[in-house]
């Protein structure tokens, strides 16, 4: 293996993850240290404009992502991008920009910048599974999550759209499976793992949002999962925060504490409760842990 | 609503719509086969009066107002699963996006309202600070939608969690975003972007 030994990316957290999924950005920093791989804040980024902004105004959503690709130019390194709505909204304007040149332009002028494309944009999966290497995050597991049984969410926007190079196959994407299994987790094969979790709905219709998330908790419990991973805080939003409620309204009970991927393989490096955040999640995991011997 | 019944002839069809449409979305509809992989997969269609393949059909046949007048558009949760299945590369997704701004342009709030307030206020919350704070997201958009008590159980146990942000701070580079905003606005009022 050659020696890659310093990754460094330039950071982008996204809104979510400085308000409502803080432990999401504490345990990427802390993960990240811990396995060596730098990462610098991109100073000053702006909100992407997420599903809203390209939802009713495509050109000020492309604007918004080319102004923040121009920002994450000033810092060395790929950009390493934590929010899977982030994600999508990145590429899909590099995709979008390089392909039509009237976008491009009427961007240009937006922004009174020429756009930069070249830059690299990458989810932390990415990271994790190809630049460091599914084998060198192997070797950095300290505690392998035997026995632990997880259901891998990818949710809607992490591999989608097809048309925009993106982070693995569309419809049956295996990054994160591969990444749970290299430190020793078991993965459960379900049917919703590529479904909607209804995010944009959040605000305005929390019905259909607990419709279609209660359908995914279903599918993650009838396929014997103990737990949910997640690379995204809008699912993560849903599923943890929104559970008891769906629970009352369905009379049921899933008890499924739904982890961010930085928490799970921050775990079987050896990191504390503290330091992943472990204790802002709604549905605590404290027992299942206790039970399976990683904490 | 009472059906009413779908006329095609040269006056019912408006294409310079559907032009526009394809122009902002980047693709063509008139690729569309009907194949209906794209309702098959999509986990809005049962909320839907028009599902995504009929809403294809429709503007292929000029047909828009009766899309607009739905609210199949504000069903649309932009997962984009329909793009991906597509066979013929439809992007239905962008299309969906392109109906909602030029709904949001030509008829200000609709029926669906709700849905349209909150990307409103989203949008509205980065031109004033640059980035997002859900809770005051939330707040506002409860107090504006007139829904005062939604969500509200939820409060007490995000605060408890450190999930809720009470202060937060301008980005410091704000007068960029407010140009950029206000660039677009200026392109769009000399027409040189739709």
């Amino acid at each position: 293996m050659s020696e890659k030994t310093s990754l460094n990316y330039s950071y982008y957290p996204g809104c979510s993850l400085h308000a409502s999924a803080g432990e999401y950005d504490q345990s990427t920093k802390e993960l990240f240290k811990t396995l060596n791989i730098g990462l610098t804040e991109v100073p000053d980024w702006f909100c992407c404009g997420a599903t809203p902004a390209h939802n009713v105004d495509e050109l000020l959503s492309l604007s918004l992502c080319a102004k923040n690709l121009e920002l994450a130019e000033k810092v060395e390194g790929d950009l390493a991008v934590a929010c899977a709505a982030c994600f999508s909204r990145l590429k899909t304007t590099q995709h979008v920009l390089l392909e039509n040149d009237v976008k491009r332009k009427q961007v240009e002028k937006a922004i009174d910048a020429p756009v930069k494309l070249d830059g690299k944009v990458k989810h932390l999966l990415d990271i994790l599974a190809r630049d460091l290497g599914l084998e060198r995050l192997a070797a950095s597991v300290k505690k392998p999550l035997a026995g632990l049984k997880v259901a891998c969410y990818y949710g809607c926007l992490l591999t989608r759209p097809t048309d925009v190079p993106n982070l693995d196959c569309t419809e049956a994407p295996t990054i994160m499976e591969k990444v749970m299994e290299s430190v020793g987790a078991e993965t459960v094969a379900w049917t919703h793992r590529l479904e909607c979790c209804g995010a944009n709905f959040t605000l305005s219709r929390p019905g259909v949002v607990i419709q279609l998330t209660n359908a995914i908790l279903e599918s993650a419990k009838t396929a014997g999962a103990d737990c949910i991973m997640v690379g995204c805080p809008l699912c993560h939003g849903n599923l943890d925060i929104r559970q008891k409620e769906i629970e009352g309204v369905f009379s049921t009970s899933y008890n499924l504490p739904v982890f961010y991927l930085t928490q799970l393989v921050g775990i079987a490096a050896g990191l504390s409760a503290d330091k992943l955040g472990l204790d802002a999640m709604i549905v605590s995991p404290a027992r299942l842990l206790k039970e399976k011997g990683l904490m | 609503m009472k059906k009413k019944k779908m006329v095609i002839s040269q006056e019912t069809m408006d294409l310079d719509f559907v032009r526009k449409v394809e122009i902002l979305s980047d693709t063509s509809v008139r690729r569309c086969f009907q194949c209906g992989k794209c309702s098959a997969g999509c986990p809005m269609a049962t909320f839907m009066e028009h599902p995504p393949n009929r809403v294809v059909r429709l503007l292929q046949l000029g047909q828009w107002r009766r899309i607009l007048e739905g609210r199949s558009i504000w069903y649309c949760a932009s997962c984009e699963t329909c793009s991906t299945r597509c066979p013929n590369k439809v992007h239905l997704a962008s299309i969906m996006d392109a109906l909602r701004k030029l709904s949001w342009d030509a008829h200000g709030p609709s029926k669906e309202s709700y849905v349209q307030l909150a990307n409103k206020l989203f949008l509205q919350n980065i031109r004033t600070y640059g980035r997002q704070y859900e809770m005051r997201l939330a707040a506002v958009f409860n107090v504006k939608s007139g829904q005062f008590l939604k969500d509200l159980m939820l409060g007490p146990k995000l605060l408890a969690k450190g999930k809720l942000k009470m202060f937060h701070s301008k980005n410091k580079n704000l007068s960029e975003i407010e140009k950029i905003f206000s660039r677009i606005e200026k392109m769009r009022k000399k027409g040189e972007a739709l």
